[in-house]
């Protein structure tokens, strides 16, 4: 009788943190702004080794659609509270600031960081980034 | 094989634009979480070689949810088969990993705590620890499978990024909650994919796709003796194939250091995540 009344009542309080957790696991474009305004300095001069390139702009949006459409949206304006990546808080940014910013993500606010993803293809998804220009 | 053959036809029919970002070790972990509101459904198997017993085959599932950017939960299915003797459920665990730090560093630590319902005869070996050996697993599951263990296991897991590679070394502690020991193991890990930037194209079979890597774990004795000898060690070569629909396919061959160890093992699975679960259960809620 204790057992399964325990095993049920975790199981309820792991539903419970799933949903509390599920409703906080993104972030604005505020949050976005207010991340990137604390990038080091030293970030800022980074330069994309793919900057224009055609085909970098394909692969890119390619891994776009792979690891960020799901929240970002197809068309990169964000879904639900996710940022819209062609705001010009993203699109003023430096290419230096967003590879710093999509390698360490904002885990608090619930970007994860993408730093599991190899340097370059992470050039390649700010290339297409870049390539959509503000809205 | 039924679960992994409906796995394999729900993931061939369905397409997800999801991509892992994880490492693909069997026994290593690294710092990278599941991505918040993803689920990870992973079924993997190890075929192992006895001297003291029959070959053994253990499947085990393990559904993998991110909870937040920091924090991923974890739930196991064990079971095993040892050929000449009978097939068996030999319980489940439930992991969680917690990332402490909100940045990247050279060295990214993740704090993970296991609680493990397990009996005897689980045969997964998804860690080794204090003087576990291959002679542990000869007993016959009749008898092993009646001695229940509960457990609670802690890692120290550091991982870093450089090049491409990821290079991953975890320090295990586990605590029997009967009257055992604390007993301590260790692993490590690397891996590279085979080309660092992506194609302008999808592809299935571009190098971009494939993993290579090696494992090495192995005991570390106990709170008494603590000691790499009298224990067990392995090697293991691993490969991975990330296809871009959120299927990955992993194998990997392991080898056995000293005579304390399984001569051999094979571990070979696939995962397949699926993307938006955090959204539709937060509007149930």
């Amino acid at each position: 009788m204790g057992r399964p009344l325990i095993s049920a009542l975790l199981l309820l309080a792991l539903v419970a943190a799933t949903a509390s957790a599920a409703r906080h696991w993104k972030i604005d474009d505020r949050g976005v702004l207010m991340v990137i305004a604390k990038a080091p300095v030293k970030t800022r001069s980074w330069k994309n080794p793919y900057e224009g390139q055609s085909d970098a702009i394909l692969a890119g949006e390619k891994l776009f659609r792979q690891h960020c459409a799901e929240c970002h949206g197809d068309d990169a304006r964000g879904l639900g509270h996710a940022a819209n990546l062609r705001s010009s808080f993203v699109q003023n940014a430096t290419p230096g600031e967003l590879a710093w910013f999509l390698r360490d993500g904002n885990l608090p606010r619930g970007m994860p960081p993408w730093a599991g993803i190899p340097e370059p293809r992470r050039w390649q998804i700010i290339t297409y980034l870049k390539s959509l220009g503000p809205q | 094989m039924i679960l992994l053959l409906g796995l394999a036809a729900a993931a061939l029919c369905c397409s997800s634009r999801t991509g892992a970002q994880e490492t693909p070790y069997f026994v290593a972990y690294s710092h990278h979480l599941e991505e918040p509101g993803n689920l990870e459904v992973e079924v993997y198997s190890i075929y192992g070689t006895q001297k003291a017993g029959g070959d053994f085959i253990a499947p085990w599932m393990e559904l993998e949810y991110g909870m937040t950017a920091w924090w991923t939960t974890e739930f196991y299915i064990d079971s095993q088969t040892t050929f000449g003797d009978s097939t068996v459920f030999t319980g489940t665990r439930w992991e969680n990993r917690f990332r402490p730090l909100m940045h990247e560093h050279w060295i990214n630590p993740v704090l993970y705590i296991e609680f493990e319902n397990t009996t005897d005869a689980d045969k997964t070996l998804k860690e080794v620890v204090g003087v576990d050996n291959q002679f542990d697993a000869a007993e016959p599951n009749s008898e092993a499978n009646r001695s229940h263990t509960h457990e609670i296991e802690t890692k120290l897991i550091l991982s870093s990024d450089y090049k491409g590679w990821n290079f991953s070394e975890n320090f295990i502690g586990e605590k029997n909650l009967g009257h055992e020991p604390w007993e301590f193991g260790y692993a490590l890990g690397m891996d590279r994919p085979l080309r660092l930037a992506a194609t302008p194209r999808p592809c299935n079979f571009c190098r971009e796709n494939f993993i290579l890597g090696a494992e090495m774990y192995g005991g570390l004795g106990t709170v008494k003796a603590f000691s790499l000898s009298g224990t067990s060690h392995y090697v293991a070569p691993l490969a991975a194939w990330q296809l871009p629909n959120g299927v990955t396919l992993s194998l990997s061959p392991g080898f056995g250091l000293n005579n304390n160890s399984h001569r051999f093992l094979l571990r070979w699975g696939m995962s397949y995540e699926i993307s938006g679960v955090g959204r539709k259960l937060r509007s149930l809620f």
